[in-house]
């Protein structure tokens, strides 16, 4: 499978429309391709965000009166800008832009010369001024802070799910419940175990598969008993 | 002390041992009687799809020479429903759908005997699925939390296994350009296939358990005990497994 159709499957994946084939297909693609999971991951938590944020951006009280106010405020400003612009001069830019600009071969040369130099300078100085230029920047804590954006993200769908189950979880067996706990702690180790390893060695491919492979199976479990 | 620990005699405490033997006697013959049977036959096709998706107890497939499906059960809960389905060619059992708004129904054990070529999907949050001797495009196994997986004499085209703690036993043949994914947390997978089989197989556990056994070749592909990628003749078949702390074993059968 190359990377195209993968991505045309993701959407599938996502929406929960995807077959049995597909899936199989697609995951073992996921499974070797970072870019994809990558792809794979960000659309998931857009989605997942989406639903966790629904109904929380609620309309103004009163909508029309807001309306109502805000073309007030409009029309209020029109007739002052239009009698400024009739009456101002043009600006200096605007002056600036007008005119005709007409170099020769060595002052073009010396512009740029000028502009290159500048530009340096102030990158340098700026570097310096915030830090940036100590040294080469420190690879374990960026991609540290890399790791725990990726479990965010996830970890957003995730709540969202877990708190459907919270709702219905004292409905359940004696049994149901202990079982869905221990799976779940099971789970949430295995996690640990994979984020403590890349936080050893961020780079490291397996550890990165495992992690995703324990939270698809953590959201796999939290779906699955959320309708119980 | 000790003649008199010998000689028996009546006394408030073995009254109360009495009673409490018989009220527990009395409650498990409740829970029998309890316990409704359910039993039943219909016409199926040779290649009928089984969707069997329970809440929780166990299942068990087998196939049987017949062009039709037997349906046992044994529920828990009293006033469960259990409504089969029959569309196209498909047979589909749905204990969610059908209890849905009484909450948690208990635990129902199902047994299935099917036609030999029947595609089955089965589902459960918490139980053991058992699948044998089927032959057909898919076999699907899926057990939410805690349960193991059994899938004896089986040959299909796809076949997925997956729980999150408990063992997976796979007993059967990789077909030609098919796909197989067994996937556990916290369980043993062992795959038990012929010796000439052909696949392509990436096996991956953080724990280091993975003995190819038989099925090791050079041109295996690994990273540091953890992972292995390679091919196993000339690669017909694509077969994937993932287990976290458990032991992955392939076997010759």
């Amino acid at each position: 499978m190359n990377c195209e159709t993968c991505q045309e499957l993701i959407h599938d994946l996502i929406d929960g429309s995807i077959t049995q084939r597909d899936e199989f297909t697609l995951n073992t693609h996921l499974k070797e391709c970072l870019d994809c999971d990558s792809v794979r991951q960000d659309l998931a938590s857009i989605v997942g965000f989406c639903r966790t944020q629904r109904g929380q951006y609620e309309a103004p009280p009163n909508e029309q009166a807001m309306w109502l106010r805000i073309r007030n405020v409009i029309e209020a400003e029109l007739p002052s800008k239009a009698v400024s612009n009739t009456e101002s001069k043009p600006s200096f830019i605007g002056r600036l832009m007008g005119r005709t600009w007409e170099l020769t071969l060595p002052q073009l040369a010396a512009s740029t010369v000028a502009i290159v130099l500048l530009v340096s300078l102030s990158t340098v100085v700026g570097l310096r001024r915030f830090g940036g230029y100590g040294g080469p920047p420190e690879p374990t804590k960026v991609e540290a802070s890399n790791i725990n954006d990726r479990i965010f993200q996830r970890q957003q769908v995730i709540d969202y799910w877990k708190q459907r189950i919270e709702l219905n979880k004292a409905h359940w067996s004696a049994e149901n419940r202990a079982k869905f706990e221990t799976s779940l702690k099971s789970i949430d180790e295995a996690i640990q175990i994979s984020m403590d390893e890349l936080n050893r060695n961020p780079n490291d491919d397996i550890s990165w598969e495992m992690l995703n492979v324990s939270l698809d199976s953590k959201l796999t479990i939290l779906k699955d008993y959320s309708d119980l | 002390m000790k003649i008199r620990f010998l000689s028996w005699r009546p006394s408030s405490r073995a009254g109360v041992l009495a009673v409490g033997a018989i009220l527990a006697i009395t409650a498990v013959s409740f829970s029998v009687a309890a316990q409704q049977r359910l039993s039943k036959r219909y016409p199926a096709g040779q290649n009928v799809r089984i969707e069997l998706r329970n809440i929780s107890g166990a299942i068990v497939v087998e196939s049987w020479n017949k062009n039709e499906i037997r349906l046992s059960a044994t529920i828990e809960t009293k006033g469960t429903t259990v409504t089969p389905r029959q569309i196209n060619e498909s047979f589909v059992v749905d204990v969610m759908s059908d209890n849905r708004g009484r909450g948690d129904v208990g635990d129902i054990n199902f047994k299935l005997q099917v036609p030999v070529n029947s595609s089955v999907d089965l589902e459960t949050r918490r139980g053991d699925i058992k699948v044998a001797d089927i032959r057909s495009g898919l076999v699907r196994a899926h057990v939410s939390s805690e349960g193991d997986i059994e899938l004896t004499n089986v040959t299909a085209l796809h076949v997925i296994a997956q729980n999150v703690i408990g063992n997976i036993f796979f007993d059967g043949e990789f077909s030609r350009g098919g796909t197989y994914e067994f996937k556990s947390n916290k369980g043993d997978i062992t795959i038990r296939i012929p010796g000439d089989s052909d696949f392509r197989l990436v096996a991956a556990s953080p724990a280091r358990r993975i003995a190819l056994n038989d099925f090791w070749n050079n041109n295996f592909k690994t990273q540091d005990g953890r992972k292995y990628v390679g091919d196993v003749g000339d690669g017909r078949s694509s077969v994937s497994v993932t287990n976290f702390s458990g032991q992955i074993t392939f076997m010759r059968r």
